[in-house]
């Protein structure tokens, strides 16, 4: 038993040590001075209060908070009876489309950054959320479906089968039977997806050109500082633009976990 | 429940997504390959048709071939480090009695960041004078002040450390879930055989482990070849190109250089390099017959 | 009797109302679009009140761009794309003149703008705002690369401020053998990889008596020297003259080391002046100011005109109120951003250091020149790259990018 307590303490011990960047981030944004070192002198929210009070960062917050909630949403409600339909439905060409699918999650976003672009400021939507939310969407949905499909896949057949056997209708079978033991995996799909679109940079630094659109991620890098670096108040941003996925991924924790087995154990 | 009412149905469920699926992501594709045969600045309304020549010249591009330099070792070294300690990590979470859920969420914490946060925490942890680096530095040797991210030959090591950091925590997760699943009575027998530790971790962790191990090597190496954040906010690229990875090379030169159609050719070949990577992964493991 | 004077007050004040209505449907509604203010005091709106007052029936709305210069400029360009940018009047770096002018946003002034009033402003500044012959912005604020010394440490050495890099060095050296202390620097200047680079190494360039780029246009007309001059950089290195901060060392870095009275020479903009002589400042008093050799470049700003504005006499008004002698006077006074008249620059050295500004290249393409030479100079300033390759290589990608 005490040699538990020592492994339980020095795994716990290792684990804080290695989030001691976080720690010294957050210690940054604390003191006044912008030191951490300080940090024992004296705790001091006038960091958080300039970047709350006078700084982008609480539009951004905003955006992102938006943006994310909607290619979430989009992605869920696109994805979810597509998947069904690849899972489930005989579809011609199936394997061709999931292999495009799972193809095209693996494209880095500069590859079309530039067509995206071109399109952006052909409908005129440069500066707006749409525009976001559109280029996300690009990489969140085939994100989903290719999850969601994996999921359904786990689910045996014979469950729906067998309320078609007890007289339910397909559409009934799927929201008395799929859907609640589907629910989980929905969950962990959209996780991924909003902490995908949360953090996403690139397109949104591309496409965004005022605090109207820009997203958390984007004004954090853009931080104003006239002539010198403003590390305290860039500290207690980072820490504000962190604490919505951190605060996702630790509420749905286990789902995350299942979302990142998806699709890889074919056991 | 007709096949053909269920051939229907499916389209009625796709119809939707694959619709929005041939805007955004298929299109796209599509146009990236013909704007990288172009020559093309939208500011000044240039746009004429070059064939290959954009490949042409990325081929002869010194500047080129040192992002693909950069890029694969970048690669190899996270992806290498990440997987060794991520095991490592998970193991020993494996050997936690209590406490297992507040080391896997402190654990979690880097993994959740976005990359600009990441940065920016390395940023300052690597600055010269007030950095927490140079501060223990100066605890061994006092008078050094190494410029982590402004000497050709730290910088890039820096980024990698930055990003391992961040995303050994994945590998750790993915392991430990596995572990999880292995049954007890699996390691009582191999201890009744009187195996080590070190035999059982070699000839039956391992071993047990290697189907995740190649799904998060999939991951990791194409998420390590794409990887943007964390260099451009770090180093931009610098100094002098040893930072620049296939995609700050390919955002430059459509973005900053103004050549739409020559950076449209970098996109692709990085894009092609993603996909034929994940490709191979998905043959070799014969994963597309799964698909 | 009391009711008709009731309907007369009602009509007159209906018709007091429709006057109003009317007014406020000929009033012209501006939208100025500049750099934030440095410092506390904005001398901004003072300058577009009184333009209101003397042009009754023009409103002026500005606000401020976002901080960055590259994000000012990302900025523009994706609002200046559309048909309507929703703003009339702009603050344009003048390294940005010429690509806006070429992308066709910008409304051509040449024949709004008297060749007299054009002759008031110095004439680096006119000329980056030229392209094909015509006039495309009117210069508003001027900054150019100054050569900052301790007066005090090549006072004891006897020495004048140099005419030529090498002097440069040599006296660097000597006063830093003389000083015997070693965290003082010989020569700080910007090394980092971005425009500032470029900057420092055009100058280079210009110490040299040779340039980026040639009057024909031709990029290096003289290869061998401008190898030369960035090799000069390069040795301030590896001779320990310019510490390896430098390179990774922006305006800000070197202005305080400079600041703290760790350098001899110091490569920056006029706004450090001011903080050299503050109270408290360690140098205060010891700071000398002297051109750098072959010329300082040339920074600033210019008013320009949207080519999509509503109201292009309006704005020419505005422009020309902002860029008058006053204005500019008064904005020197506010900020400390200096005008663009000879005749309003009281200090005669200051006057022929300005007078000597060169600008950078001025072309449509400056941006492709830049981002391309960043990379390459970095790898030579850091000695990962011999600097006749480093420039070779620069001009082979640069011919691809921008050959006709």
């Amino acid at each position: 038993m005490r040699s538990s307590g020592l492994a339980d303490a020095l795994v716990l011990g290792g684990v804080t040590l290695y989030a001691t960047p976080v720690v010294w981030q957050l210690a940054t944004s604390l003191t006044a001075s912008g030191d951490p070192a300080d940090v024992m002198a004296g705790l001091s929210l006038a960091h958080y209060r300039a970047v709350l009070g006078a700084s982008p960062m609480p539009r951004a917050l905003a955006n992102s908070v938006g943006i994310a909630a909607a290619v979430t949403l989009l992605a869920a409600a696109l994805a979810a009876p597509a998947a069904y339909a690849l899972a489930r439905l005989p579809v011609a060409g199936r394997r061709l489309l999931l292999v495009g699918i799972v193809l095209s999650t693996a494209l880095p976003t500069v590859a079309t950054v530039a067509p995206l672009y071109l399109i952006v400021r052909a409908l005129g939507l440069r500066d707006t959320w749409l525009a976001v939310i559109l280029a996300d969407t690009s990489f969140a949905l085939p994100l989903s479906i290719w999850l969601v499909v994996g999921f359904i896949r786990e689910i045996p057949r014979e469950l729906e089968e067998a309320a078609a056997v007890d007289g339910a209708g397909r559409l009934a079978a799927l929201r008395h039977v799929l859907l609640p033991v589907l629910a989980p995996g929905l969950a962990a799909a959209s996780l991924l997806t909003f902490l995908f679109a949360w953090n996403e940079f690139l397109l949104a630094y591309t496409f965004t050109a005022t605090e109207a659109s820009r997203t958390a991620p984007v004004a954090l890098a853009l931080f104003p500082g006239v002539f010198e670096t403003p590390w305290g108040d860039i500290a207690a941003a980072s820490m504000l633009a962190s604490l919505p996925p951190v605060l996702v991924v630790l509420a749905l924790r286990r789902h995350l976990v299942r979302g990142l087995l998806a699709g890889s154990l074919k056991e | 429940m007709t096949a053909r009412g269920d051939r229907r149905l499916a389209w009625v469920l796709l119809a939707p997504a694959l619709s929005v699926l041939a805007v955004v992501t298929v299109y796209p594709i599509v146009r990236v390959i013909a704007l990288s045969l172009e020559r093309r600045v939208p500011i000044f309304g240039i746009a004429d048709f070059v064939g290959l020549a954009n490949y042409a010249f990325l081929a002869r591009d010194g500047a080129f071939w040192g992002a693909m330099r950069v890029t694969a070792l970048f690669t190899v070294v996270s992806v290498a480090a990440e997987l060794v300690l991520g095991v490592a990590a998970a193991v020993a979470l494996r050997a936690q009695r209590r406490g297992v859920a507040i080391s896997l969420s402190l654990l979690l914490l880097p993994w959740c960041l976005p990359g600009v946060v990441t940065g920016r925490i390395f940023e300052w942890i690597y600055h010269p004078s007030a950095g927490l680096m140079n501060r223990l530095v100066a605890v061994v040797v006092a008078s050094a002040q190494p410029n982590w991210l402004g000497d050709p030959r730290l910088a890039l090591p820096a980024v990698i450390a930055a990003d391992v950091w961040r995303t050994t925590p994945f590998i750790a997760l993915l392991v430990y879930a596995r572990l999880v699943g292995v049954p007890a009575a699996v390691y009582e027998a191999a201890a009744v055989d009187g195996a080590g530790r070190g035999a059982t971790f070699w000839r039956i962790t391992l071993p047990l482990l290697r189907p995740v191990l190649l799904v998060a090597l999939l991951f990791r190496t194409l998420d390590a070849v794409r990887a943007f954040d964390l260099m451009f906010i770090l180093t931009g690229g610098g100094p002098a190109g040893v930072t620049e990875t296939l995609t700050l090379y390919a955002y430059r030169s459509l973005f900053q250089t103004l050549q739409l159609g020559f950076g449209s050719a970098s996109a692709v070949v990085v894009g092609a390099l993603v996909v034929a990577l994940a490709w191979g992964h998905l043959a070799a493991t014969g994963e597309r017959d799964a698909v | 009797m009391t009711a008709r004077r009731a309907w007369i007050v009602v009509v007159l004040a209906a018709l007091a109302v429709a006057g109003c209505a009317e007014r406020r449907a000929d009033e012209v509604r501006l939208v100025f679009r500049h750099s934030r203010m440095p410092g506390e005091r904005d001398p901004l709106p003072a300058l577009l009140r009184d333009f209101e007052r003397r042009h009754p029936g023009i409103v002026v709305a500005h606000e401020p761009l976002p901080w960055t210069a590259d994000v000012q400029h990302q900025f523009y360009v994706i609002n200046l794309e559309g048909r309507s940018a929703g703003f009339d009047v702009l603050m344009l770096d003048v390294i940005w003149t010429a690509e806006f002018a070429r992308a066709g946003w910008l409304l051509d002034v040449t024949d709004r703008w008297p060749a007299a009033e054009r002759g008031e402003h110095f004439p680096s500044m006119v000329e980056a705002a030229t392209l094909g012959d015509r006039l495309w912005a009117v210069p508003w604020v001027m900054n150019v690369g100054l050569l900052y010394f301790r007066a005090d440490l090549l006072g004891r050495q006897g020495l004048a401020p140099p005419t030529s890099y090498a002097a440069l060095a040599e006296q660097a050296a000597a006063v830093m053998r003389a000083a015997g202390e070693p965290r003082l620097a010989g020569f700080l200047w910007q090394g980092k990889q971005y425009e500032g680079l470029v900057v420092n190494v055009l100058e280079a360039m210009w110490g040299e008596g040779t340039d980026l780029v040639g009057r024909d246009g031709r990029l290096l007309p003289e290869p061998a020297r401008a190898a030369a001059a960035l090799a000069r950089r390069r040795a301030l290195l590896t001779r320990g003259i310019s510490p390896p901060l430098v390179t990774a060392a922006d305006e800000e870095l070197t202005r305080r080391e400079f600041g703290a009275g760790r350098g001899v020479f110091l490569r920056n903009w006029p706004y450090a002046r001011a903080l050299f002589e503050a109270g408290g400042s360690p140098v205060a008093g010891r700071v000398g100011v002297a051109a750098l050799p072959g010329g300082g470049a040339l920074g600033g700003a210019h008013l320009a005109i949207h080519a999509g504005t509503r109201h292009p006499d309006a704005a020419w008004a505005l422009v020309r109120h902002l860029a008058s002698p006053d204005a500019q006077r008064a904005i020197a006074d506010a900020v400390g951003l200096h005008p663009t008249r000879p005749a309003l620059v009281d200090d005669a050295a200051l006057r022929a250091i300005f007078a000597g500004a060169r600008p950078r290249p001025v072309t449509p393409w400056y941006q492709t020149l830049s981002a391309t030479l960043q990379p390459e100079l970095s790898a030579a300033i850091l000695g990962l790259k011999p600097a006749g390759q480093a420039l070779a290589d620069a001009e082979r990608r640069l011919a691809y990018f921008l050959r006709p």
